[in-house]
């Protein structure tokens, strides 16, 4: 129970709150195999990576939890795509991507990348190189929630 | 948790600077790689930044065995009786996400519907498999600077196609349209030792392990006796008979006779009688330097300069006409017509009395 031992520091320090692993993250990932029953219907199963290919699709799923004894505010979930998979989408959580390198965040509706001759295209799934979840509300005390994004392994 | 998601970034407001393109990776990301993904959370609490929390995974990517064998061109290769060295068109593409050895077999069909059209009716000679050599000779077509394959193609990287020929002789004595199927099989084999071919890979059976597994991913069967997802994969292509088929038909008429002239003559001594000796070519290819002999009969004797060669047939009857031409060395006349082109007749007319 390291975060519980923090949180009793943290709690009896005076001044600001400087409380480490006040709030805890979890990393998850799973390939989603789709499977097509006898009679047409479809199964999506998330399973343990253990026979990952180049074309396979991915879940990542993260999850957090405010841990600490104090709301956590202005708080910001960064997750660089890993060189090998190729960003897919991220459901219906709406984050803000980055297609250069994390200098640059918005909707990937709204990015565009330049091209060679000096025009620029819209984004493309593909080209994103960070995703980011910004949270407007802070975080209330033992609050929790579940983050996702699919990629591709490339 | 319904916390709402708000705005962070900047858009457009600096000039963006441009992006290194990841490289493209159609077969995908080599074996054996680790993934490790890293999410990081940044918070403030009472107004404070803490300390930044991250989280991470890893996976092994496994070896996903794929190949692919495709007939060049889709078409037949066209031959004559004999000819040496005709060779047929393939590509090998190793798609999988490592550098492989292939096996390689060619075979040849026994019967049945060939891939392009006609029944396998024969089989080729000296069959044997080359490698185009990209850097010198003519490319992507067979000669005798490309590599001769014994068994397999060594360490063949990730995403690259070859080109390879089969490479056969034809038997003398065919008959127009004749066809000879040949299969091109590549099997996929270890890498990793140049110059040595791998030793033969077999897919992870029972659970998968947390190393590098592999997986056969050649989901499309090749051609019969392949199966799918096997580590092997197989195209068809064929090789057609294309020559002349010469058939040789000789009719003759009066011309005139010493009594009636020329009208309605009768074969009595002294009469003069015109044969037509026409060759007919229903094969598939010219003929060439089509040399016609025919030996007199003693009971005639032959018109000095009366020889006519090259002349046509007008529905399967001689026209007795043509060019001046040929020889006669006694008995014989002769004459040689240079070329009898598909599906036409040329003829040889001479003119002899009755003695």
């Amino acid at each position: 129970m390291r975060t519980g031992l923090f949180l009793l520091l943290a709690a009896l320090m005076p001044g600001p709150a400087l409380a480490a692993n006040q709030v805890a993250l979890d990393n998850h990932v799973f390939v989603e195999r789709v499977s097509t029953d006898a009679e047409g219907k479809q199964r999506i199963l998330l399973e343990e990576p253990k026979v990952v290919v180049p074309g396979d699709r991915l879940v990542f799923v993260l999850n957090y939890r405010n841990a600490g004894a104090q709301p956590a505010d202005k708080f910001v979930v960064t997750n660089p795509m890993p060189a090998a998979v190729r960003f897919a989408d991220a459901g219906d959580t709406r984050p803000f991507v980055s297609v250069d390198g994390g200098k640059q965040w918005g909707l990937l509706a709204d990015l565009s990348v330049p091209m060679a001759d000096g025009t620029r295209r819209a984004a493309q799934p593909a080209d994103v190189t960070h995703i980011r979840w910004a949270f407007q509300t802070p975080i209330p005390v033992g609050g929790t929630g579940k983050l996702m994004f699919r990629g591709v392994v490339k | 948790m319904t916390s709402k998601l708000t705005y962070m970034g900047a858009i457009g407001l600096t000039a963006l600077s441009s992006v290194a393109a990841a490289p493209a990776l159609a077969a995908g990301t080599t074996a054996g790689t680790t993934i490790t993904n890293t999410a990081t959370v940044d918070y403030q609490v009472g107004g404070v930044a803490q300390g930044q929390q991250s989280a991470s995974n890893n996976f092994t990517v496994d070896r996903k065995i794929n190949l692919l064998v495709e007939e060049v061109a889709d078409l037949t290769t066209t031959v004559v009786p004999g000819q040496a060295n005709a060779v047929t068109t393939f590509q090998l593409t190793n798609i999988s996400n490592e550098t492989l050895d292939f096996a390689l077999v060619a075979t040849q069909i026994v019967g049945g519907t060939a891939s392009h059209g006609g029944s396998d009716s024969f089989n080729v000679n000296n069959v044997r498999i080359y490698r185009d050599n990209i850097s010198s000779g003519t490319i992507g077509s067979w000669d005798a600077g490309d590599t001769l394959i014994t068994g397999y193609v060594d360490e063949l990287v990730v995403d690259t196609a070859i080109r390879l020929f089969v490479v056969a002789d034809i038997p003398a004595a065919l008959a127009n349209n004749s066809v000879a199927g040949v299969t091109l099989r590549a099997t996929a084999r270890e890498g990793g030792s140049i110059g040595t071919q791998g030793a033969a890979i077999t897919e992870t059976a029972g659970a998968n392990t947390a190393g590098k597994d592999t997986v056969f991913a050649d989901i499309t069967a090749g051609v019969a006796g392949d199966a799918a997802r096997d580590g092997s994969h197989s195209d068809n292509d064929d090789y057609t008979v294309q020559t002349a088929t010469l058939a040789v038909t000789k009719t003759s008429r009066i011309i005139s006779d010493p009594v009636n002239a020329t009208s309605n003559p009768k074969l009595i001594p002294g009469a003069v009688i015109e044969y037509c000796i026409a060759v007919a070519n229903s094969g598939s290819a010219a003929a060439t330097s089509v040399v016609i002999t025919d030996p007199v009969p003693g009971q005639l004797t032959f018109n000095a300069g009366s020889i006519l060669l090259g002349g046509t047939v007008t529905s399967g009857t001689c026209d007795f006409n043509g060019a001046t031409g040929g020889s006669y060395a006694a008995p014989n006349v002769s004459g040689t017509i240079a070329s009898i082109a598909a599906g036409t007749a040329s003829t040889l007319v001479f003119r002899a009395t009755v003695n």
